[in-house]
């Protein structure tokens, strides 16, 4: 891990401000992957909190109003630009937390930017210069997704892209590597290979153990591997943690096979959250690793 | 007598040879290290001070040390391969003491600084020779 790492501080006025750096805890991001409707996106962001408060960790309200990368055409889209921006506006008032959305057109950068306080750009988009460039102008801290088919050094062009761009509040998150067709695995020397960038590191449990389109036209995943995979990615050193939850995954209007159930939430964020901190402790006690 | 030819008279411009910022991509330093045939690259901060160079040696033993896929060395920045103390000469250095100072360390190519560090130019042996037995 580089110890040179940059802190983030995502959120403004009114929510309470996160910190994502070497030196700071653990951050969760999460939530259901797509606003199914106000009343759902509203009761998660209660469940949610209530376990976060519940663990002691801070955590950044993920949700989007347009999956325009779903596997078939009449898969859940989304609510849309401004119907979804709307109640990603109303939850991030109503509980004080920071939000996240992704965009998948350059041409919503700057009403995204303008709501969320954290803007995402989809792994799978993680090299288009003009969604890169968009990210950028709005200002806001670009959490940049590794692209499943990218190797971890190569995701440096796409930030040296947003830096000249002007942006230089990053967050880099791995979510798995293409093996071969319809299968992702995790490659942990990604993460710190990005962090030598020098900027904080996330990694993304439950798109993971995705099987991209692996069931002919939408996707499988293997949720029985989060739990694993987020303790030996804590243990190896990361400065938040993703994973989309919801209270029904069966009936998740988007990812439904990879998603956590809330009921598991805690569990897992509670072990993440200790191997978080003994790991601090650790590189407190015996410093960085120099082993070359 | 030639020998006495300063420095600066037979060096090669700033844009004559491969010089370019610390944080370029290694891909990038190799690339014009052959746009300009020479196998060197000065690295340099934004005030043009010289940070180090990186050599054609530098290169073969950057291939043998590293273990690393060559695609992630590719994406290196060059800092993290230069060779941070190179030696130097002044301008105004003669090119005897400057030929001197190639056969003591068996290089043939020297950056050319001046008083404050910053990068003027790069002498090249080739030119140094041509030079010396084609006097003007």
């Amino acid at each position: 891990m580089n110890t040179k790492s940059k802190t983030l501080r995502i959120g403004s006025e009114p929510t309470e401000p996160v910190f994502i750096g070497l030196h700071n805890p653990l951050v969760f991001i999460g939530g259901p992957c797509a606003i199914e409707s106000r009343d759902h996106a509203f009761m998660m962001a209660e469940s949610i909190s209530k376990v976060c408060h519940r663990v002691g960790i801070s955590w950044i309200y993920k949700s989007c109003y347009d999956k325009d990368c779903r596997s078939a055409p009449n898969s859940f889209h989304g609510l849309g630009l401004d119907h979804g921006l709307n109640i990603l506006q109303d939850v991030r008032k109503e509980f004080g937390i920071p939000v996240v959305s992704d965009f998948s057109d350059p041409a919503w950068a700057a009403a995204t930017g303008k709501v969320v306080d954290l803007i995402q750009v989809p792994a799978y988009l993680c090299r288009q210069t003009s969604i890169l460039r968009a990210a950028a102008e709005t200002g806001k801290p670009v959490h940049l997704k590794k692209g499943q088919y990218m190797s971890p050094w190569n995701i440096k062009n796409s930030v040296r892209k947003l830096e000249s761009f002007g942006c230089d509040r990053i967050l880099l998150t791995d979510r798995g590597t293409f093996f071969g067709y319809n299968m992702l695995v995790n490659d942990l020397r990604s993460l710190p290979i990005m962090a030598e960038t020098g900027y904080p590191v996330c990694f993304d449990a439950t798109h993971s153990i995705q099987l991209p389109t692996s069931m002919g036209n939408i996707s499988g995943g293997q949720r029985e591997f989060i739990p694993p995979l987020v303790r030996a990615a804590t243990a190896c050193g990361i400065n938040a943690l993703f994973m989309e939850v919801h209270d029904d995954p069966p009936n998740a209007l988007s990812d439904g096979n990879t998603v956590l159930d809330i009921q598991y939430l805690e569990p897992i964020l509670a072990q993440a959250k200790a191997i978080h901190s003994l790991r601090q402790e650790l590189l407190e006690q015996w410093g960085e690793d120099n082993v070359r | 007598m030639s020998g006495n030819i300063p420095v600066h008279e037979v060096m090669l411009k700033l844009s004559q040879f491969p010089n370019l910022l610390a944080n370029s991509l290694m891909v990038d330093a190799l690339e014009y290290m052959s746009k300009y045939s020479l196998g060197i690259v000065c690295a340099v901060n934004n005030e043009q001070k010289l940070l180090g160079v990186f050599t054609d040696g530098d290169l073969r033993r950057m291939l043998l040390q590293h273990q690393k896929p060559l695609p992630s060395l590719m994406t290196d920045d060059l800092s993290a391969h230069i060779s941070p103390k190179p030696q130097t000469v002044l301008p105004s250095t003669t090119i005897r003491e400057a030929v001197t100072k190639m056969e003591d360390f068996q290089i043939w190519d020297l950056p050319v600084v001046d008083s404050e560090n910053k990068l003027c130019g790069l002498l090249h042996l080739h030119p140094v020779i041509d030079r010396l037995i084609n006097p003007k």
